[in-house]
């Protein structure tokens, strides 16, 4: 693997803009040299393409959601009659109404969201611990525990499925059953290699100076992870973070086995399921809601995202 | 994205370690922090301990068993492989599961290089071109599912059919159909998740070295010939782990066909995992969770043996 | 403070957390309710309606359980959304998710009993006044082999019927008025329909997750088959490949494939096609003649544009209709105080208003005044007297379209009533799901070939017992 670990002290927040000299110019450039494109052939055929996929983004990547936007606010009957027409019979709000009210979207969304803030937690503490001890701690387990970490990586998650639920009926220790709980989303969803990881050679990136200076200042273990190692890990923070929400508000197939009662499943559970039985003009109401916070988090964090999906290329590499 | 090595970071494998080892006494370990690195490394260990590890070996163990959840469980050796291997249903879960990874390969694989190819040559507008594209991939999939399973609709006022109306395509049945069925599913597998692929790609082709292609252009070498000699075997790496991780994810691929068909038409979108889900959680009789469990293991053995090889097979390639 | 005290202040911290964290870990699932002393109070939660229904709906059912629990001050009720589906209600119950008191099928309640997953009710049905009143048949299916209640017929004992929409039928030019009364004049108006709306299925089926299977069954019962038969030393036998099954699969496949009559969609579940029939795409299909109440629950469907006729039958002696209906029960875990509970439940809401005047007056005034639908076709739960005198009770309350369903109740007790499989019935509709499907989406389907391989599986699955 060619890429090396990227500077995620500045390159993951985004908001520092540099002046762009020549040098950037130079740097800023693909397979194609300023030499071609002064070629017309080059500018048109290229040029060209790029219009052509512009155009095809545009349609591919924004297209459905500005359907569901509008079916979201279109009566069921012009819905199933006209669907390429536009509001022939006017707009229905009303259906975004019904959605939030009477199906209790807003439910769903709330548990949608604290399913996200919990995994969350349990994702940010378990990474960032465990990249503690493994990184900056090194006892002398710790190569055993990494290695018994990273193969977890290799293991499809197909093979926890049945056995993770089973643990979850009957954990270890605790006498009763966390189905129907969140405990039984957010706990699991913390054994994730690929935090740790990321974390743990976040960690080694760091320069181990700080470390000393703060070990002859007479920190301890603790006051070095709280003082010291969690200040400087703000972006390996946020790149857990976000990789984490998104993971969250995705989950389906888990949760749907887990979460059995109406009132605590979230979104993507719920959806599927009152899809048979909901008008349908309510139900694209009740879609659209579900998009909206993952699509409006992203248009805000944008770099953090695009940064962090670049970035996951690099660390499987 | 900016890439530096700090020059005075040692190397990780040799870096002091800060505790005194614990080859030494009892209370020097103490001492020296140990019981506060324990408590550091719990969460990870509780959580992985638990919920990972545990459940792993469980897996092993389960699938020689006939769990139900009132009485222990038996061991029953080899039954549950057994009925796997001659449930008349798995070879249809594995050729189907087969032909949506080729399918998902064939679709979903060259499509984000060429897109992200394109998108690193431009000069304006990346951030628009990154944006759109990744949209569809932070769009939760219960609704993308939901939306293309009513854009589908095989009717001639479905919308997908409405719009190849417009230039004279014929109505299609999409998932109503058995042949139609699984690349419906993978379009719109493909769709969502294509987006991620590409910001990968193009996080790679930003980092190729200018100088690279400096060089290459020194030596005369045209447009074509810089992007196979120089791009591609840059993205080499890249490419091979995308690749067989994307033949894992689309080995595991669940979400589709339960909410799309439910496995159908007449089983014609059965996946491996769907079949797994069946045994364990659809099963009216009681969950059979045994076989579920054969079922995940001789699948995770495929797709390890299947790793094993592809990396033996291009390391010789990819020495980069 | 040095570090060794620092981490061991730390351990213990560590220790405390993990401590609390372990006790407050997990809600109490909602069927492990409090379950008090007998005198004490009882909570239950029973189930209440379809997942998505109208407001109207359940404003009528938090109304009668306010009746109840004004009349029992000692238990309180609490009302759970609910929908039985084949493939969900294993792990359901292995999860420990359903309400208190839920619904089964007639069908499931034997493998239930045999398996010592429901609560043995037998003492507590002998309390009911009218418990030795019921339909042996019906009853029967609740019974284990020692002969005590377990199950208890609760609700919308029905036969299969032709449910058909009259705006679509009048848009094609059939009189609304009359429902199809043999299975070529459903085939002649279903082509009719599709010819003269597009876009509409004549004629549908249900096709998947195992209530493929059960309409498919339903409609070899009406063209004289049978799929399953009892032997005299307690084995069964699958006999899927009969002449009824083939005969009804071939109507389906030239209605499809030759008439193009059955619209492009073709995956439908028992709550899809009620949505896709009060949507106006689906004119006519066969369910259970108690549909039309959640139609209105849940599908908003309107009076005017339902029929019901009666499911067609041909010449052969044993046509039949499917029969079938719901029943009470509870998990094998029940306390005694919940027992007594729920039987009080199940009289007052289920099964009192079958049989004594004022509760049926009262129970038609609530649901009416909600503008919920009263008078839906149901099959005798007791005998056809009982059900008759029922219907006078109720008569100044009836607001369903009675008149656009005699083509059933004119005929429901003539006609040849039979149950459904009941060894398997589950994993034998889900069998016939893939056939009906692969007849419905394979031009070229060779039925009889379908039809041997599916019985093969079936027999095997019925010699495991």
């Amino acid at each position: 693997m060619t890429t090396t670990a990227p500077d995620l002290r500045t390159g993951t927040t985004g908001t520092t803009r540099r002046v762009r000299g020549p040098k950037d110019r130079a740097r800023d450039r693909g397979a194609v040299s300023p030499a071609d494109w002064r070629r017309p052939g080059v500018r048109l055929g290229l040029g060209g393409s790029h219009l052509a996929l512009l155009a095809l983004l545009v349609v591919a990547g924004l297209g459905p959601m500005l359907m569901l936007a509008r079916f979201a606010v279109t009566p069921t009957s012009d819905i199933l009659m006209t669907p390429m027409a536009v509001f022939p019979n006017g707009v229905a709000w009303d259906n975004l109404d019904q959605a939030w009210n009477r199906v209790h979207i807003d439910r769903y969304f709330a548990n949608t969201v604290l399913l996200a803030c919990g995994s969350w937690l349990v994702q940010v503490v378990v990474a960032t611990t465990g990249g503690y001890v493994l990184s900056v701690l090194r006892p002398a387990y710790g190569r055993a525990l990494q290695w018994l970490v990273l193969a977890t990586m290799f293991v499809p998650s197909v093979v926890l499925l049945v056995p993770l639920y089973l643990v979850i009926l009957h954990p270890p220790l605790l006498g009763q059953s966390l189905l129907n709980s969140f405990w039984a989303v957010w706990l699991p969803s913390g054994a994730s290699a690929f935090n740790v990881l990321l974390v743990t050679r976040f960690f080694d990136s760091l320069p181990r100076e700080v470390f000393e200076a703060a070990r002859v200042d007479g920190a301890g273990n603790v006051q070095l992870f709280t003082r010291v190692v969690l200040p400087m890990s703000r972006p390996i923070i946020g790149v857990v973070s976000v990789f984490a929400i998104i993971a969250s508000w995705k989950d389906f197939l888990w949760p749907l086995l887990v979460l059995r009662r109406p009132e605590i499943q979230p979104l993507s559970v719920r959806l599927p399921a009152i899809a048979g039985t909901t008008d349908l003009g309510v139900l694209m109401a009740a879609l659209a809601i579900a998009t909206l916070i993952p699509v409006a988090l992203f248009l805000v964090f944008q770099n953090m995202f695009l940064n962090g999906a670049g970035l996951s290329g690099a660390v499987k590499g | 994205m900016t890439t530096t090595i700090a020059p005075d970071v040692a190397p990780a494998s040799q870096a002091e370690p800060v505790t005194a080892s614990r080859s030494r006494s009892l209370t020097r370990w103490v001492r020296g922090g140990g019981i506060s690195t324990l408590v550091f490394a719990l969460p990870m260990l509780v959580i992985f301990g638990v919920f990972s590890w545990l459940p792993i070996l469980n897996s092993v163990v389960m699938s020689f068993q006939k769990t139900n959840l009132v009485a222990a469980p038996k061991w029953v050796g080899w039954a549950n492989f057994a009925y796997v291997l001659n449930d008349p249903l798995l070879p249809t879960a594995i050729a189907n599961t087969l032909w949506f990874a080729v399918l998902a390969l064939v679709i979903g694989y060259p499509l984000p290089l060429v897109v992200a190819v394109l998108m690193s040559e431009a000069r304006r507008f990346r951030g628009l071109y990154s944006a759109l594209a990744y949209l569809p991939v932070v769009v939760p999939p219960v609704v993308s599912v939901l939306l293309w399973k009513f854009f589908y609709d095989a009717g001639p006022t479905g919308v997908f059919n409405t719009i190849l109306g417009w230039v004279g395509l014929g109505p299609f049945p999409w998932i109503q159909d058995a042949d139609w069925a699984m690349p419906s599913l993978v379009l719109a597998a493909t769709w969502a998740g294509a987006g991620g692929t590409i910001i990968i790609y193009l996080a790679a082709l930003t980092s190729v070295p200018a100088e690279l292609y400096e060089a290459a252009e020194i030596d005369g070498a045209g447009l074509w010939h810089k992007i196979w000699h120089v791009t591609l075997p840059q993205l080499r790496g890249v490419l091979f782990i995308t690749l067989i991780l994307q033949v894992i994810a689309t080995a595991q691929v669940f979400l589709e066909p339960y909410l799309f068909t439910n496995g159908g038409p007449a089983d014609a979108t059965l996946t491996i995992l769907l079949l797994i889900y069946n045994y364990a959680f659809a099963n009216s009789l009681g969950g059979n969770y045994g076989a579920a469990t054969a079922l995940s293991l001789m699948l995770a053995i495929v797709l390890a043996i299947l790793s094993i090889v592809y990396f033996r097979l291009t390391r010789s390639w990819s020495d980069s | 403070m040095n570090p060794y005290k620092r981490g061991l202040a730390l351990g213990i911290a560590a220790a405390i957390g993990a401590i609390s964290f372990s006790a407050c870990a997990g809600t109490p699932t909602p069927a492990a309710t409090t379950a008090a002393t007998s005198a004490g109070p009882v909570k239950i939660s029973v189930v209440s309606l379809l997942p998505g229904s109208e407001q109207a709906a359940i404003d009528a059912f938090n109304a009668q359980v306010k009746e109840f629990e004004a009349a029992n001050p000692g238990i309180t009720i609490e009302p759970q959304e609910y929908e039985w589906k084949a493939t969900t209600f294993a792990a359901q119950l292995a999860g420990g998710t359903l309400p208190d008191v839920f619904e089964i099928p007639f069908t499931d309640a034997k493998t239930l009993i045999q398996n010592q997953q429901i609560a043995n009710l037998d003492a507590q049905f002998k309390t009911l006044p009218y418990a030795d009143k019921f339909n042996e048949n019906i009853l029967n299916a609740g019974k284990g082999e020692d002969g005590q209640v377990y199950a208890i017929p609760a609700k919308n004992v029905y036969g299969v019927g032709l449910h058909y929409n009259r705006t679509l039928f009048a848009k094609a030019g059939l009189d609304p008025n009359t429902a199809p009364r043999t299975w070529d004049e459903i085939r002649a108006d279903a082509k009719k329909i599709a010819d003269a709306v597009p876009g509409v299925a004549g004629y549908m089926q249900m096709t998947q997750n195992a209530t493929g299977g059960w309409q498919l069954v339903a409609n070899t019962y009406a063209h004289g088959g049978r799929v399953q038969t009892a032997n005299a030393d307690g084995t069964f036998t699958s006999t899927l490949n009969n002449d009824g099954t083939k005969a009804a699969l071939q109507m389906l496949k030239d209605m499809r494939w030759t008439d193009n009559s059955m619209g492009s969609n073709f995956m439908f579940d028992w709550s899809s096609i009620n949505q896709a029939f009060a949507a106006g795409k689906v004119a006519m299909y066969t369910s259970g003649s108690d549909v039309y109440t959640s139609l209105v629950q849940t599908n908003g469907v309107k009076a005017d544009m339902y029929g019901l006729g009666a499911m067609p039958q041909t010449d052969s002696p044993d046509a039949g209709v499917l029969t079938g209906g719901t029943m009470a029960a509870m998990m094998a875990d029940a306390t005694d105080a919940q027992k007594d509970a729920a039987i009080k439940w199940i009289d007052f809401f289920y099964l009192r208003k079958l049989v004594d005047p004022e509760r049926a007056t009262a129970d038609a005034k609530t649901l009416s005044a909600n503008k919920q639908p009263v008078g839906t076709p149901v099959l005798p739960m007791f005998n056809r007297a009982q059900w008759e005198q029922n219907q006078t009770w109720i008569k100044d309350y009836i607001n369903v379209p009675l008149d656009h369903m005699t083509g059933y109740t004119d005929t429901m007790f003539d006609l040849k009533l039979v149950g459904e499989p009941s060894r398997g019935t589950q994993e034998i509709y889900k069998l016939l799901d893939t056939v009906t499907q692969t007849v419905l989406t394979k031009k070229d389907a060779d039925i009889d070939a379908l039809l041997t391989k599916a019985n093969t599986q079936a027999q095997a699955l019925l010699d495991q017992g």
